[in-house]
């Protein structure tokens, strides 16, 4: 009957329900573009790149309204102040303030603010309490320093009308030249024009306007402005709705650098080094390179889309020059670029064809504050960057070692199953990480009592072998009556806030919650009372900390993430500060990890998935949830290289992928590519099969155990090398263009990597079934293979090198001396009084050079001279080891504490035949009565592999200066 | 010694690697040399590489923490040769003048004396990392070097003590499991043989029933046949009765019929009801940033059924008080007055029969025939019903019985051919040598394991049980016995493959996103049937490791052959 009929219909509808429940498929791996928005999908994208293209479209006819007023400039101290004038109408005209300091660093700032804004002579709509200004104390959180205004900068007399010029830099050889109308700037370096800021015109600052609720009748006679004002008062997407209560306030800017084909930066994006450009176009995006700090599930490669982190650094490369700006907003940013070849002139020989590479930098609300670098090459923009937002923190030792994760070690007899398991293979770790599932309930500084009864016990036992456990906490707390933590973040009021001023609630993993605020000063102090020992219960010293949804991902947010009116400490936007989220985090984190007990004073550690500048003062980065393909593999080594040269050098990806099953294959060559990552991490999704690399049976277990006991080898190279960083700011793993600047035809090459300053070259297999690599070299220099000496000679082109599934293809430059330690342990921490073997791998000209910092791996001590720091030197028929260090308060002591640790070994790559009829050698050690000899044997090998020479055991101290004359 | 002057260190490091270490029988060995290793060590003025007798040198190389022999048997004593390993990353410089040579120890580890306790090899990687390694080296001497100021006291002592009491009990242990191993070969025994008996048994006793059933198929048919003749005679005369008295029944049984269909819908709405509610309380409760499709389309199927209705809006009160009325007993008031047809004269018989259903209640009519067949046929289309026989036409009293006893006869023969069946299989079954197992079959051991309680049934099951509520999870059902092969680490620490017994249990609960649930029961020696360990090996595939004096070795020889294959 009628009645009956839909009732079945429904039965059948909810069996094929449970069917297909039943049945799930495999999720599938494509990012959920729905979820993200397009620049059409954002106003002040789609505005800015329509101010964009109307003033291109007018070309020469267009002119920007942006003017600074002559009568306002002064220049003082190394600092030019004045007043941009932004013309609105006729008669109207917008009061935008500029300061141009010039650092003595030879770095340029410029800010360009709203007066309106400014005086707070605005009216935000919906009573709202956001703060009027714009944004600007993104550098409370980002600079650290280098903010010394020049004494040498003046102000060139001889500036004609309407162009102000002012000469800095190094031995003032740099120049700015200030066009006042349309404003623009100029930088140039040794009288050649390398950065231009407004010279397309682009400038646009929204300045405030209230809104108009115009009548029917006045649209009409409005028709005059064709602005579309759809996205100036309230954005919806995916069904949120942003009230944006200060209306319109965009910032945007041009930067064009002139003659600069390549530009890199900008991360976190999942594509190639060398950007792309991005107004569409074969091999082009279609899109801006976005900048808004987000949990992306199943990132796709070869994307702008955003990702977890923003660094909004881009330097520009040529032959023989690097400049650089650094765009301080941490507001939504996204980047156009467009490179232009201007065609040479056929009647003039000689001259080439000029590739000008033409930015366009737009963010929603805050300040325009840029900083604009001269270089001149790759090193300088580092250490200038560096001064500004600080250098790497040399971390524990332990932390460059192996890390191993997943998601999840289900209970504290899991983890030591693992840790035994690890010794039973003979493969060494440092690290066993948990991920969410240890806590009761979801509730952070718990333990869950039925899985992890004695985390105590368990932290003991990885403690037996100087092991450490990492344990996640993030920033979003269970909203649940009872559980103290929240209670008290409730209670002091130290949560973000909603666009009313309420307690802000989301979803994340414990489901409702609350988010900390760490920009209230308040907050870093209660969460640093949360570390401590006998409040963080079952933790002991070898406990470290992983920061983890800091974008921050919130599961039912706009974006996965809070609404932008949410309100920050000090009123203002979650708009405004976004992007610098997850540092206020971390900071929060890093301080609580300082002081944790009195007295026990060292260098935290901690892994953070979101960033801003100046994170690499805190914390070690990954790239997020990546998955287990070789297309994955492939991307993480352009990622790990393009966070190196952007100040975040200690950065890594998931080995093995962590969504899916790696193949046996896959999982090999990962292990054989995250071996160069500075932070090298496996890590795996809940729903994958175990794949701890004692499991995978043989042949892969041992290539695998092989790979990372090289690491392990080359441990002293990698502290040398974040030594380095935390000095320089140089990255940790190098891109081609890095090392040689001025060989053109390598500065797209982002698949090979060298090791810190060490003249070890590799180019991981990342294709599925590879035998060989083509490694390219740009240099004369002869080149070695790691392994056997295989001699490879030949600038500006590839060579094959054989790579077989066992094989990792490593390669060592003529003219290093390269320091290992050669004995397996079952940690890092237990190599300490390991005697070091030393590579000199000679040049054309027979000399080698390298570095070695060594110190404690886990204090300050550091600090006061406690370390070791050495340059060899192979020159003539010496080898010597000279100290560059300085000497502190510990120094002796220290020195003293490792006078057991020697150089067991010195391998000579590639020496003079004539050292075949050598039996000794002689070596002369500093304080030493007389001198001694060690044995050598020099070694033939068969043609095209070079011949070498091992000294045996020479019987110097580390420590010690001393020579040995062959 | 002072180890503060770095040289100094050296030079007493030298002298180090000549001291000797005094055995018990006045020869002497260098450091970390085994006494089954002490003949390669006699020679004072040159060392012969073990695996390699090419190379030779200098008794001072021995032990000076240099490695030289490609096999590491210059370096008993110390760590500088602990990089010979496969698992190393090996460079030509490894093994000099010689790029092809493997590279592997000969020697088991260094040799830790361990006076007062059992001597034992510990891996050189670990002599003198800073770390006393008691487990195996009770006596410290891993440590000698000492670095960064480490000491290893002597722990012999009471680690050798420690170490007998343990050898002791466990030695006990092992005598008791293998006394229990023989009850269980025993117990085995016992049951196969019962097994057997049970298989005579039966076949004897349907031999018997056989020959009932004959005798009732026989009885059967007489009754069926006087009970034809009685039909043709009639008893109270006219069509239009007997057609009454059918129909009458007919309706009864469609109205029984109908309580019954309306009781089953109700359970089948309150079944309904009760998915809609897991359904949208999934709706509410799924993680969103989890984006895994097949969540998300369900939540849109059901968010897409919901918008049509949900099972609410299907309670029909005014029709379930027809329907009340309907399955009231007929009488004079409501529904048919069969008196009145039961007492009607044949005439007009034929017409009046066809009519018949034209006095029934058309509502009653339309719906129970409607509603019998619509639903019915859904739910047995669904599996929810079995389907039922074709209506039997009625028959007398005694012919059903007859039947029924008939029935009765076969179904109590065919139950006894499947006993025997089971039987068979079961003695068809591997139940391990001496068909230990056997005495296992339906034994239940338990292990609390994180917020699960585990259960592992003997040739029965594993389970998961929740400790914070919810339901239990099955994670398989026997399969067959198998074998899985364990690494083991041996005295010299090296990885040795192990051949366990184990048994495979498979189609368990269907995982959220994952397969069936499947465990894999390794078993081994042990005193008591006890579960030691559980592991998820990967999503919904569990191993547990599980004690059993069934799996200990020996024993089979004890027990007297009972043969129970050989007999079938």
């Amino acid at each position: 009957m009628a009645g009956s009929r839909p009732l079945s219909t429904r039965w059948t509808l909810l069996f094929s329900l449970v069917t297909l429940l039943g049945c799930l498929v495999i999720p599938g791996v494509t990012v959920k573009h729905e979820n993200f928005k397009k620049c059409s999908q954002s106003g002040f994208c789609k505005r800015n790149r329509a101010y964009a293209d109307d003033a291109a479209a007018k070309g020469s006819a267009w002119s920007s309204p942006y003017e600074l007023d002559s009568v306002s400039i002064q220049f003082k101290d190394g600092q030019l102040q004045g007043t941009i004038l932004k013309s609105i109408s006729a008669e109207e005209k917008v009061k935008l303030p500029l300061v141009v300091s010039f650092l003595e660093s030879g770095v340029a700032r410029v800010i360009v603010d709203e007066e309106k804004r400014l005086t707070g002579e605005i009216e935000p709509r919906h009573n709202s309490q956001a703060r009027k200004e714009r944004y600007n104390e993104a550098e409370k959180w980002v600079l650290v320093g280098g903010l010394e205004l020049s004494k040498s900068a003046t102000l060139d007399s001889e500036s004609e009308i309407g162009i102000t010029r002012v000469l800095y830099g190094p031995e003032n050889g740099y120049q700015a030249i200030i066009r006042h109308s349309p404003f623009g700037i100029e930088f140039q370096r040794d009288g050649q024009t390398h950065v231009q800021l407004n010279n397309k015109g682009y400038l646009n600052m929204e300045h405030w306007r209230p809104k108009v609720d115009a009548a029917e009748g006045d649209r009409e006679q409005n028709s005059g402005s064709q602005e579309d004002e759809s996205t100036w008062w309230e954005e919806t997407f995916g069904g949120n709705t942003d009230s944006k209560p200060r209306g319109p306030e965009s910032v945007g800017l041009d930067i064009t650098f002139t003659g600069y084909s390549h530009v890199f930066g900008i991360p976190e994006h999942a594509d190639s080094l060398s950007l792309r450009e991005t107004r569409g176009g074969s091999g082009n995006h279609e899109e801006p390179y976005r900048m808004y700090n987000s949990d992306v599930f199943e990132y796709e490669l070869n994307s702008p889309m955003t990702l977890y982190g923003a660094i909004p650094l881009m330097q520009a490369h040529r032959p023989g020059s690097t400049v650089g700006v650094f765009w301080l907003n941490a507001a939504e940013t996204w980047v156009d670029i467009v490179k232009s070849t201007s065609s040479p002139n056929p009647l003039s020989l000689g001259v080439e064809s000029k590739t000008d590479t033409q930015s366009h930098w737009f963010s929603e609300s805050g300040q325009i504050d840029l900083f604009v670098f001269l270089g001149p090459t790759p090193r300088d923009i580092s250490k200038t960057y560096g001064e500004l937002t600080g250098y790497t923190q040399l971390p524990q030792h332990f932390a460059i070692a192996y890390h191993q994760c997943r998601w999840n070690y289900v209970t504290d007899e899991d983890v030591k199953d693992v840790d035994r398991n690890f010794d039973k293979y003979q493969i060494p770790y440092d690290v066993i990480w948990l991920d969410i599932e240890y806590l009761d309930d979801r509730k952070y500084f718990t333990w869950d009592p039925l899985t992890f009864p004695n985390p105590i016990a368990m932290e003991e036992q990885l403690s037996d072998s100087e092991r450490k456990l990492v344990v996640i906490i993030d920033p979003h707390i269970k909203n649940q009556d009872k559980y103290t933590i929240s209670e008290e973040l409730k209670s002091k009021n130290l949560a973000t806030r909603n666009k009313d001023g309420e307690i802000y609630e989301g979803w994340c993993w414990p489901g409702s919650s609350h988010w900390i605020d760490c920009f209230n000063p308040e907050s870093l102090k209660w969460w640093a009372g949360l570390f401590k020992y006998d409040k963080f219960k079952g933790t002991l010293s070898n406990v470290f900390i992983w920061n983890d949804m800091n974008e921050p991902s919130v599961f039912n947010g706009p974006e996965t993430t809070m609404p932008k009116d949410n309100l920050h400490y000090g009123n203002w936007e979650h708009r405004d500060i976004h992007n610098l989220n997850g540092i206020t985090f971390v900071n929060a984190t890093y301080g609580a990890m300082l002081e944790r007990r009195k007295g026990e004073l060292r260098r935290p550690f901690v892994l953070t998935r979101s960033y801003y500048a100046g994170a690499q003062r805190m914390a070690a980065m990954w790239t997020g949830d990546n998955q287990a393909t070789w297309e994955h593999l492939a991307m993480s080594l352009p990622m790990v290289l393009n966070n190196g040269i952007s100040g975040f050098p200690f950065a890594g990806a998931d080995v093995g992928g962590f969504f899916h099953n790696p193949s046996k294959d896959l999982l090999t060559r990962w292990y054989q590519t995250g071996i160069w990552y500075p932070f090298f991490r496996a890590h795996a999704h809940i729903d994958t099969r175990r794949r701890e690399p004692y499991l995978i049976g043989e042949p892969h277990r041992s290539i695998i155990a092989q790979a990372i006991r090289l690491r392990y080898q080359l441990l002293p190279a990698w502290y040398t090398a974040f030594h380095e960083a935390s000095v320089n700011g140089t990255p940790i793993v190098r891109p081609q263009f890095y090392v040689h600047p001025s060989d053109e035809a390598g500065f797209a090459i982002d698949d090979q990597l060298y090791l810190g300053s060490t003249g070890i070259l590799t180019k991981p297999v990342v294709s599925e079934g590879a035998t060989t690599v083509d490694i390219y070299l740009a240099d004369e220099e002869k080149y070695y293979d790691y392994f056997d000496y295989t001699v490879y000679q030949g600038a500006g082109k590839r060579h094959e090198v054989s790579a077989p599934l066992e094989k990792v293809p490593v390669l060592m430059q003529g003219g290093h001396v390269i320091p290992r330690k050669d004995r397996p342990r079952r940690s890092s921490g237990l190599m300490k009084w390991d005697p070091y073997t030393l590579v000199v791998v000679l040049d054309k000209n027979g000399e080698a050079d390298g570095t070695l910092y060594v110190d404690d791996g886990e204090t300050f001590d550091y600090e006061r001279g406690a370390y070791i720091h050495r340059r060899f030197h192979f020159h003539g028929s010496t080898l010597s080891s000279e100290d560059i260090g300085a000497k502190g308060p510990k120094t002796v002591d220290y020195l003293k504490s490792m006078a057991s640790v020697r150089v067991e070994r010195v391998v000579v790559i590639d020496p003079p035949k004539e050292w075949q009829e050598k039996a000794t050698v002689t070596v002369i050690e500093d304080g030493a009565k007389t001198a001694s000899t060690a044995a050598i044997e020099y070694h033939a090998q068969p043609d095209g592999k070079a011949a070498y020479a091992v000294v045996k055991n020479p019987n110097i101290g580390i420590g010690k200066t001393w020579r040995i004359e062959f | 010694m002072i180890l503060s002057q770095g040289s100094l260190f050296f030079v007493s490091l030298a002298a180090c690697s000549t001291v000797v270490a005094a055995s018990k029988d006045g020869s002497a060995r260098p450091r970390g040399v085994g006494p089954e290793f002490a003949k390669f060590y006699k020679d004072v003025d040159t060392f012969t590489c073990i695996s390699h007798p090419a190379i030779q040198i200098p008794v001072s190389a021995v032990n000076d923490d240099y490695c030289d022999c490609p096999d590491g048997s210059d370096e008993p004593g110390t760590s500088a040769c602990a990089h010979l390993s496969r698992h190393s990353p090996r460079s030509v410089a490894d093994r000099p003048g010689n790029s092809d040579l493997d590279l592997t120890l000969s020697l088991p580890g260094f040799y830790c004396k361990n006076k007062g306790h059992k001597p034992a090899y510990v891996p050189f990687q670990r002599v003198n990392d800073g770390i006393c390694d008691y487990d195996l080296c009770c006596d410290g001497s891993d440590e000698w070097a000492r670095v960064g100021g480490k000491k290893c006291e002597d722990k012999c002592k009471e680690i050798g003590k420690a170490w007998r009491k343990n050898e002791e009990t466990k030695q006990k242990s092992m005598t008791t499991a293998l006394k229990k191993k023989k009850e269980l070969l025993v117990d085995a025994g016992r049951q196969q043989k019962e097994v057997e008996e049970n298989i005579q048994r039966l076949e004897v006793e349907i031999h018997g029933q056989e020959i009932k059933l004959k005798n009732l198929e026989a009885d059967l048919e007489d009754i069926e046949t006087q009970e034809r003749s009685k039909m043709v005679k009639g008893k109270k005369g006219g069509k239009v009765h007997v057609l009454a008295q059918l129909a009458k029944d007919r309706v009864e049984e469609l109205r029984t019929a109908l309580s019954e269909v309306r009781k089953e819908r109700d359970e089948t709405r309150s079944r309904v009801k009760e998915l809609e509610e897991i359904l949208s309380k999934f709706k509410v409760e799924y993680n969103p940033n989890f984006n895994d499709e097949g969540v998300k389309r369900a939540v849109r199927g059901w968010e897409e059924y919901a918008a049509r209705g949900t099972s609410d809006g299907l309670e029909n009160a005014a029709r379930d008080r027809d329907l009340d009325e309907i399955v009231k007993p007929d009488d004079d008031q409501s529904g048919v007055n069969w008196e009145h047809w039961e007492s009607e004269e044949d005439g007009c018989e034929v017409d009046a029969v066809y009519q018949l259903a034209a006095y029934l209640p058309p509502s009653l009519l339309n719906f129970i025939e409607d509603k019998v067949l619509a639903i019915r046929g859904f739910l047995e289309k669904n599996g929810v019903l079995p389907p039922k026989d074709e209506d039997s036409a009625s028959e007398s009293k005694a012919v059903t019985e007859a039947r029924d006893a008939v029935n009765a006869a076969r179904k109590s023969i065919d139950d006894m051919k499947n006993q025997i069946k089971d039987h068979k299989e079961d003695l068809d079954t591997d139940y391990g040598v001496g068909s230990i197992f056997r005495a296992l079959k339906d034994v239940c051991i338990q292990k609390d394991a994180g917020e699960y309680t585990y259960e592992h049934c003997f040739f029965d099951q594993t389970k998961q049980i929740p400790k914070k509520g919810g339901p239990t999870s099955r994670m398989g059902s026997f399969e067959r016995i198998g074998s899985v092969t364990i690494d083991e680490l041996n005295e010299s620490g090296e990885i040795v493959p192990e051949q366990r017994i184990s048994l495979e249990y498979a189609k368990g609960q269907t995982c959220w996103n994952g397969p069936a649930r499947s465990t894999t029961v390794v078993l081994q020696c042990g005193e008591e049937n006890e579960i030691l360990k559980v592991a998820e090996d990967e999503k919904c595939i569990y191993s547990m490791l599980v004690n059993t004096p069934a799996a200990c070795p020996g024993g089979e020889a004890d027990i007297p052959s009972s043969g129970p294959k050989d007999e079938l």
